[in-house]
């Protein structure tokens, strides 16, 4: 069992374990099939990630990078890197914002 | 340089009381917040107050309507969005709107209006959708912290517009954030300035404060978590480069704000995907002209 993040499921993906809201009021039970009904619910209720059985960790970051060439990828990391030189690029959140800028800015020269 | 080319520094107290004689928050504001807070005022009355004003009546519908609400009916009048989105909710939209409207009028040579309210903006809906995230309620007093967060900027740039331009240079060459630089120039941040004339003008403290510290989140008293939100949106807007504010870098992150916000960083682009659609509408009803 592992954590996916909800925009990387899809349909026949099996909830590994109950999702509960903050107060701890159930929302999807565990063994729940996953389709675009109850994946478009999970989302309205501002689920981020889910136990899928039989998947592994979605790592932070994987699922942005994947789609761009690297080489790309690294030429808009060096344009964009001058930005982030006051902030700590070893932090998970600033490492998940430099790679949104770089995706953001790859989609915005694409179109 | 002799000592008469050095541009007049003005210290925070004297800042603070010259603006607030160029910048009042209009009447209707002021009247608006005695009816809310009078324990025996209606729907009505409140309604009466701000259709007194059809510039701010009609932006604060628009807003009702736009995607920030995502309300399925239409509301077409301004009990309606009182009795739906709120009362205070209402007196902090009216706020942000107010606020805009005043500062519309700052010279555009030193600061390009268009793209610090986007920016401002942006910062608003960010921090809100943090909050709603959070599942926090009253969210409306954060969205106008967030919108308002940078106003001290305006101040300094209208009030000490050599000074301002010296930071900027300074900000350049030297590669340094422009708020240490503010720090260093001035002996206080835009930061500081906005807090101090919001607390001027008698706003709450749930919103003053964010402002005040959303550069120095440790020091918020009263409202840590507020303030980690607007703090957390402005580094989101500003790494994801939506709109400027002046400042050249994104600002460093505080640990402890994010440990209080608490959330994992997978949340971050579905919390932006939220924003998104909630962006151009929003700035348009609040940046455009009525």
């Amino acid at each position: 069992m592992g954590k996916v993040v909800i925009n990387n499921l899809t349909s026949g993906m099996v909830l590994g374990a109950d999702v509960r809201d903050r107060s701890g009021r159930l929302l999807l039970g565990a063994g729940t099939e996953f389709n675009d009904k109850n994946i478009y619910i999970l989302r309205t209720w501002g689920v981020i990630e889910v136990d899928i059985a039989g998947a592994e960790n979605d790592s932070v970051n994987s699922k942005s990078s994947c789609h761009i060439d690297p080489v790309r990828f690294a030429a808009i990391e060096k344009k964009v890197a001058p930005l982030f030189r006051h902030t700590n690029l070893n932090h998970p959140a600033i490492k998940e914002l430099l790679q949104m800028r770089i995706m953001r800015e790859a989609e915005y020269v694409d179109h | 340089m002799s000592i008469t080319d050095i541009p007049q520094v003005y210290n925070l107290e004297r800042l603070i009381s010259q603006t607030e004689s160029v910048y009042s928050l209009p009447l209707i504001y002021e009247r608006l917040t005695e009816v809310i807070n009078h324990p025996r005022s209606s729907i009505e009355d409140i309604t009466r107050v701000i259709s007194n004003d059809q510039g701010l009546a009609a932006r604060l519908l628009k807003l009702a309507n736009s995607p920030l609400f995502g309300y399925f009916s239409k509301i077409d009048s301004i009990d309606k969005a009182a009795t739906i989105i709120g009362t205070q909710q209402l007196q902090s939209l009216a706020l942000a709107v107010s606020v805009i409207e005043i500062f519309h009028e700052v010279p555009e040579d030193l600061v390009n209006m268009r793209t610090f309210w986007q920016h401002s903006i942006a910062c608003g809906i960010t921090a809100r959708a943090l909050a709603i995230y959070r599942r926090e309620a009253n969210v409306e007093r954060i969205f106008a912290a967030g919108i308002l967060h940078d106003i001290g900027r305006l101040v300094i740039c209208t009030a000490m517009p050599d000074i301002f331009t010296r930071m900027l240079m300074a900000s350049r060459e030297k590669f340094s954030l422009l708020f240490n630089l503010e720090s260093e120039f001035l002996g206080y941040t835009h930061a500081a300035v906005g807090g101090k004339l919001l607390e001027k003008w008698r706003i709450p403290a749930s919103i003053a404060e964010p402002v005040a510290c959303h550069h120095s989140p440790d020091k918020a008293r009263v409202f840590p978590l507020e303030t980690a939100f607007v703090h957390l949106a402005d580094i989101m807007c500003k790494s994801l480069g939506i709109g400027s504010n002046g400042e050249g870098y994104v600002p460093p992150l505080e640990e402890s704000s994010w440990e209080r916000i608490d959330i994992p960083p997978a949340a971050l682009p579905e919390i932006v995907k939220h924003v998104e659609p909630q962006l151009a509408e929003t700035i348009s009803i609040l940046g455009g002209k009525a």
